[in-house]
């Protein structure tokens, strides 16, 4: 079945480091470059950001996906490099467009800014499975119904694309056409999506009673079934970054 | 006279391992059984023949038409499937619409879908309750308005997925009626089953998969009189063919008749 997690499976440290901290350094990667807003701080952030994804062996992975992310930024730079309001100094002319320093600079800090939240969110996705992630967040409090919605979420998605497909079959040997034109395809909306609703409301009603008769409100403390994976240094790696963000807030007192 | 041809007939879905393999079968107009165990290739095999999958290698010709080169669509007029789970396609609000939509779909008019559509319903027995949402039936009644929603279209060949799950007595007699009532029109009716008992009653010929290939193909009595064929398909024969061989005959009997018969007149013991 397709799966909508990208969660690669690799055996690596970065893939042994609690699945929260990972969600602490997206905090980090967006809150330090708020507060210490400086070039060589945004360029360190990232370029850390892309050696995690290398040690972490999803580098590859991640590729497409900041490729197509600096792609849309590319824009950014350009357009601020040609109209930014504060551009004063040339720096090259292509044809009628010239490109300015000021302009320019700015693009880039946007998209460095960008790339470090994006890097931090790769990291996260790619290097944690989605119930590692819920399992922790529910045994730091969450709510477990929260916690069961989240993990729904990515089992139930796969779960109607592979009905959809069988759903398409069936009424594609009942004759209904569903490639051609506009009109052909709004005429095959309604027989495609209205089992997949029908489905998803009988199921949901199912699931309810099926959690209900498991006992899935009972009062009292829950056991988990499985035992907490054992991660790496966790509290050292939280420390450091709360620490790292204790300095950043501490530089932008003092700076 | 041929109604279906497969040539060495191929297919993986990952083009690694394949699911069948080197297939190759002429279907006349005899009623016929796909058995084996789960995973032997029986539903990607019907999805080739319906043209809902296409090969990696081999043919496949309705009549003179190619499986390969038409749609789905087109290919609906010549061959229904009735699927296993009937709420993967029931949308209409009424049992009557949801069993005129393929007839409709092929282009017959109102009058003439209308009509295949209500005796379709007689035929599985729910010609009382045209008027009802399908959502308020039983998943056996269900089950039967999906065929007889395949049944309005009046193809040539008729392809059931497991038809008898979720059915009770009565309605596995409807269905079993409906069946030799296609026969008698000449139509070509298959089906994959893992119920033995109906295959026995209802199929004339049996075709065997084990792991994607075509492991017997023969007549349903000589079938089931292979045990070793049955053994490696991980199948067990009808009940009552099992009774019959735990009583001594040498006979192969598929329904209580022939062993009541059999049991009368002393039989080959």
């Amino acid at each position: 079945m397709n799966s909508i997690s990208l969660y690669t499976e690799r055996d690596s440290i970065i893939h042994h480091i609690h699945p929260t901290n990972k969600v602490i350094y997206i905090f980090a990667s967006i809150l330090v470059p708020i507060l210490l807003p400086s070039f060589a701080v945004l360029l360190g952030g990232a370029l850390f950001g892309l050696i995690l994804l290398l040690i972490g062996k999803v580098f590859k992975r991640a590729l497409p996906m900041i490729g197509f992310v600096f792609l849309i930024l590319l824009t950014v730079i350009i357009i601020q490099g040609l109209f930014h309001p504060t551009n004063s100094v040339l720096v090259f002319t292509i044809g009628p467009a010239a490109f300015y320093q000021e302009g320019l600079l700015y693009g880039l800090t946007i998209t460095l800014r960008v790339m470090n939240i994006v890097g931090a969110f790769l990291i996260l996705v790619l290097t944690t499975k989605p119930s590692d992630l819920v399992d922790s967040l529910v045994r730091r409090g969450l709510s477990p119904r929260f916690g069961y919605v989240l993990n729904s979420v990515f089992q139930i998605l796969p779960q109607m694309m592979v009905s959809m497909k069988t759903i398409m079959d069936a009424q594609r040997s009942r004759g209904l056409e569903t490639e051609g034109g506009l009109r052909v395809r709004i005429k095959a909306f309604l027989p495609l999506i209205g089992p997949v609703v029908l489905n998803a409301l009988t199921h949901v009603k199912e699931r309810a009673m099926a959690l209900e008769v498991r006992g899935f409100h009972a009062e009292g403390k829950k056991t988990f079934l499985y035992e907490e994976k054992s991660y790496i240094a966790t509290k050292p790696i939280q420390w450091g970054i709360w620490a790292v963000i204790g300095l950043a807030v501490i530089g932008r007192l003092m700076g | 006279m041929s109604l279906i041809q497969v040539k060495n007939l191929s297919f993986s879905y990952d083009k690694k391992r394949p699911v069948l393999a080197d297939i190759t079968l002429d279907l006349d107009g005899r009623s016929t059984a796909i058995v084996g165990q789960n995973g032997a290739g029986k539903t990607t095999f019907v999805k080739l023949l319906k043209g809902l999958l296409k090969p990696d290698f081999g043919e496949i010709h309705i009549g003179k038409t190619s499986v390969k080169e038409a749609t789905v669509a087109s290919l609906a007029r010549k061959v229904g499937l009735v699927f296993q789970n009937p709420d993967e396609q029931i949308f209409k609000g009424t049992v009557r619409d949801e069993v005129m939509f393929g007839a409709l779909n092929l282009g017959q008019d109102k009058e003439t879908a209308e009509t295949r559509a209500r005796e379709a319903l007689e035929r599985v027995g729910l010609g009382h309750l045209s008027e009802t949402n399908p959502q308020d039936l039983s998943l056996s009644e269900k089950k039967r308005v999906s065929i007889a929603s395949v049944v309005a279209m009046d193809p040539e060949i008729i392809i059931f997925d497991e038809p008898t799950i979720a059915q009770d007595h009565a309605g596995k007699e409807q269905i079993k009626h409906l069946i030799r009532g296609l026969q008698e029109q000449n139509k070509l009716v298959m089906t994959i089953i893992h119920d033995m008992d109906f295959v026995a009653e209802c199929f004339e010929r049996t075709l065997v998969f084990n792991e994607g290939k075509l492991l017997m193909d023969g007549l349903t009595r000589d079938v089931f009189s292979r045990q070793d064929v049955l053994h490696q398909a991980h199948l067990e024969p009808p009940s009552v063919t099992q009774l019959g061989k735990k009583l001594g005959f040498a006979e192969t009997f598929l329904t209580v008749k022939e062993l009541v018969s059999g049991l009368r007149n002393g039989g080959n013991r």
